[in-house]
């Protein structure tokens, strides 16, 4: 699909004009153009184009049992210059959003949008509170057709597809396919305005109800009141808590061990406590530790060589922001033997920027370097010698850092209201 | 029609600008590379860039890569293209709220999602979950193991150039996704398990349908075994492609399939049980290379193994209440909390810190996903560009938990 404006078609529709002024030419022409336009809604070839949740949804609709080759749409394709065709299927943010507009302008017209899933209707779940997320495909290239549905199910797809059919049906040269504006519209808390509204017609509702019910009375005072209906209770049993069974090295040891080499470590939360009293908080407890900051490279390092601790596994490395400070906690695990630690240091924040320093633990262990970059690209906690330390997920000219407690930037959020 | 000059007349101009962003000089390497330039004068480097909207990607991933003729030189990935702040918007929404966000992390786990939470709330408040409940959230994940296994099953043929295997994945997984349906109303994004046990009982058909798809299965995982894993393209090209040393594997915290097909035995319904994984016997798949080949074998023997555990559990299926709290809202006592489940990609670490009030102070979701992907680059390097496609395959990336 998708006639240029090569000499032929031009020939083509200057063909069609002058058939259109002979005799009877006009019901010809629209003949013509009523087979053009089946041809075209029963061969759409839409872009691979899938970005979450909903894409794959789209998949199943593809697959065997919804079979979307039945409508002609089974040819995706993997560029767009191939495509006449988009199905948003999934959530689009800022960094993507570019990448968007440049497929949508790189398609030969007449081109078509489906929004699929509420994400690429309007945000979706992340409406409120996102920082990244764009609130509507609309915002960034015209939508054709909406598919409400967090995921929608491939029947829903499959409707969507059909009212597209049925608009690209009704194209013709008297209404022909235009390039539509893009939706500009400031975001704002729909859900307080709406609520608002909610209220007033429930009310609205009620009062009529009780004068119903009221005439409904008056009417049939003769008849007997009619029996409650009783709601079986449920009941909710009293279970105890599971508790896992205790696994490898005991807190009990560990502590011991890592005192012995470190004498001023602290457990987390219980300062002061002895390793006998670490045992008594049970064995579900994962030691927490607190390392002085400038031990705690040298501290990582000893865990990471001490071969009688069994920490052979990096799960995480993560930060929280305490507002006057950061703590950067590490998590370890034991797959030999299944135990966990783990430890935490602070970074003081510089009072003026609110930015941390503390030296980098990813020379120790491979996998540390991406959670540093991660925590650097969500807290700005410089990691020291950090060989490649640049934002992970977001652009390099985000402002701010966007998991500070200190956070704000109405430009992007939208607070939820409740 | 219209064509393209009248859009640009119409609309805006195009954006073509953005392509100046990605031109370097002779003497820059790319963000992320690292490697000197080659001493070797015969070689011929240059850059690709794959993705972000690319059909290989499996969503959004953008990998650049550095190729010397068609040999991989060096992989850098750039992540973030679907980034959506989950963390961000867990600090203001409740405990139970945030399960639903769960669910969109990783879409093909998302009652594993839901059951790390859920444990991570029942581990601060000591709450309870009567035996059925424990049954029911045994059997619902590893229906789930067995449906996103399939799916990737059918979307590694599909990266070969099979799209056959697309279509008989998908077969069963829509058998597993209409019970899903029919527990709760969602087939992917499902927000099913609550803080002791989950929001609603099973209907009453739920166990003879199980049972209905444990009849068929083995035989169809022998179908698959025989149509795409003896295939001669198939071990060609996943044999000795792409091999995870288990130190490497270890030291990146890449979990799940990709760790075990390196031969590292951890897999935490066994070496840290929880919910009741630990009365149930079930073996854990190892690989003995640590090669794609492995990989693809252990997430096979793995769907053999959730087979029998969903065997056992259906025989036992116990009656009684499916949970021991009312739908309400929680306040976790001051501290942090840390539970880990195996998903079908790997651990999943839910890690909460609690100020005491109704909403976590911090959330941070350890994902499978973002320790997996980091190998990429240890694995790619000094295969052909084909191959890099098959190994990201065999990683089993779900993009939207790598970026939250
Ligand atoms: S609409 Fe729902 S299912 Fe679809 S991408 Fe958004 S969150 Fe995922």
């Amino acid at each position: 699909m998708g006639i240029s404006s090569s000499g032929a078609s031009v020939l083509v529709r200057q063909a069609g004009e002058l058939i259109e002024q002979a005799p009877g030419g006009i019901k010809l022409v629209d003949a013509v153009e009523l087979v053009v336009a089946w041809g075209r809604a029963n061969s759409v070839w839409p872009l691979v184009y899938a970005t979450s949740c909903c894409a794959i949804e789209m998949m199943s609709t593809i697959a065997a049992k919804h079979d979307l080759a039945r409508f002609g749409y089974e040819v995706m394709r993997a560029s767009v210059r191939q495509a006449d065709m988009i199905i948003l299927a999934g959530t689009i943010n800022e960094k993507m959003a570019k990448n968007l507009v440049t497929l949508y302008e790189q398609m030969p017209a007449p081109k078509y949008i489906i929004a699929m899933g509420s994400c690429a209707i309007s945000g979706g779940p992340f409406y409120y509170d996102s920082y990244y997320v764009i609130k509507g495909g609309d915002r960034l290239v015209p939508v054709d057709v909406y598919i409400p549905g967090c995921p929608p199910r491939p029947e829903a797809l499959i409707q969507g597809i059909l009212q597209l059919q049925e608009k690209i049906k009704k194209e013709g040269r008297r209404n022909p396919w235009k390039v539509r504006e893009t939706l500009q519209v400031p975001f704002e808390d729909i859900f307080s305005k709406a609520q608002a509204e909610w209220a007033s017609r429930e009310k609205q509702r009620d009062e009529e109800s009780r004068e119903a019910r009221e005439q409904f009375k008056r009417e049939n005072a003769a008849s007997p009141a009619s029996k409650p209906v009783r709601v079986k209770k449920e009941e909710f049993p009293v279970v105890p808590s599971r508790k896992p069974a205790a696994q490898g090295i005991s807190n009990w040891t560990l502590l011991q061990m890592l005192q012995e080499k470190f004498p001023a470590i602290e457990v987390y939360s219980h300062p002061g406590i002895t390793p006998k009293q670490v045992a008594e908080l049970g064995p579900d407890y994962i030691l927490d530790l607190v390392v002085p900051s400038e031990q705690y490279r040298n501290f990582a390092e000893y865990v990471r060589n001490e071969q009688s601790l069994g920490l052979d596994m990096l799960i995480q490395l993560t930060c929280v922001d305490w507002k006057d400070s950061f703590d950067i906690v590490v998590q370890m695990l034991s797959c030999r033997d299944g135990h966990k630690l783990f430890f935490r240091s602070r970074a003081e924040k510089d009072p003026a920027t609110g930015d941390a320093e503390i030296a980098t633990i990813s020379d120790l262990y491979l996998g540390a370097e991406w959670h540093e970059r991660e925590v650097y690209d969500f807290f700005g906690v410089r990691f020291r010698n950090n060989a490649d330390l640049r934002r992970i997920f977001l652009e390099n000219d985000f402002p701010g850092y966007p998991l500070r407690k200190d956070y704000d930037d109405p430009t992007r959020v939208v607070k939820r209201p409740y | 029609m219209l064509t393209a000059a009248e859009t640009e007349k119409n609309g805006k101009k195009m954006i073509t600008e953005s392509l100046s962003e990605y031109s370097l000089d002779a003497n820059t390497l790319p963000e992320g590379f690292r490697l000197p330039p080659p001493e070797d004068e015969e070689a011929e480097e240059f850059f690709v860039n794959i993705g972000p909207q690319h059909p290989s990607t499996h969503g959004v991933l953008r990998v650049v890569v550095r190729l010397n003729g068609e040999t991989v030189v060096e992989v850098v990935p750039h992540l973030g293209y679907i980034h959506r702040s989950i963390e961000k918007m867990a600090e203001n929404q409740t405990y139970v709220q945030n399960i639903h966000l769960s669910d969109r992390l990783d879409y093909l786990s998302a009652f594993s999602n839901n059951l790390c939470l859920c444990m991570a709330v029942e581990q601060a408040l000591d709450i309870g979950v009567p035996e059925r409940g424990e049954y029911i959230r045994l059997i619902i994940c590893e229906l789930q193991r067995l449906q996103s296994h399939l799916l990737w099953w059918g979307v590694l043929g599909m990266d070969m150039g099979a799209f056959t295997t697309f279509f008989y994945g998908f077969r069963e997984r829509e058998l597993i996704n209409d019970l899903f349906e029919e527990l709760c109303g969602a087939r992917l994004t499902v927000n099913y398990f609550r803080p002791g046990g989950s929001s609603v009982d099973v209907p009453e058909t739920f166990i003879p349908r199980v049972k209905h798809l444990l009849n068929i299965m083995p035989k169809v995982l022998d179908e698959y075994s025989n149509l795409l894993n003896k295939n001669i393209i198939f071990l060609e090209r996943t044999k000795n492609i792409g091999i995870l040393s288990p130190e490497k594997a270890l030291s990146y915290g890449s979990t799940g399939a990709v760790l075990r097909g390196s031969g590292i035995n951890y897999d935490v319904r066994k070496n840290d049980p929880y919910s009741i994984y630990d009365q149930f016997d079930f073996d854990v798949p190892l690989g003995s290379v640590g090669d794609s080949y492995d990989r693809c074998q252990v997430r096979m023997e793995e769907m053999a193994q959730s087979l029998r555990i969903l065997e056992q559990a259906v025989a036992r299926f116990p009656s009684g209440p499916h949970r021991s709290q009312p739908q309400q809202n929680y306040k976790l006592p001051k501290g942090s909390y840390y539970s880990q489940v195996e998903t079908p990609r790997g651990l999943l670490g839910v890690y909460i810190v609690s100020d005491g009030g109704a909403k976590p102070y911090r959330l941070k979701y350890r994902s499978p996903n973002f320790s997996n992907l980091n190998v990429l680059n240890e694995l790619a390097a000094g295969h052909k560009v084909a191959d890099l496609i098959t190994i990201m395959s065999t990683l089993d990336l779900v993009i939207p938990d790598i970026d939250r």
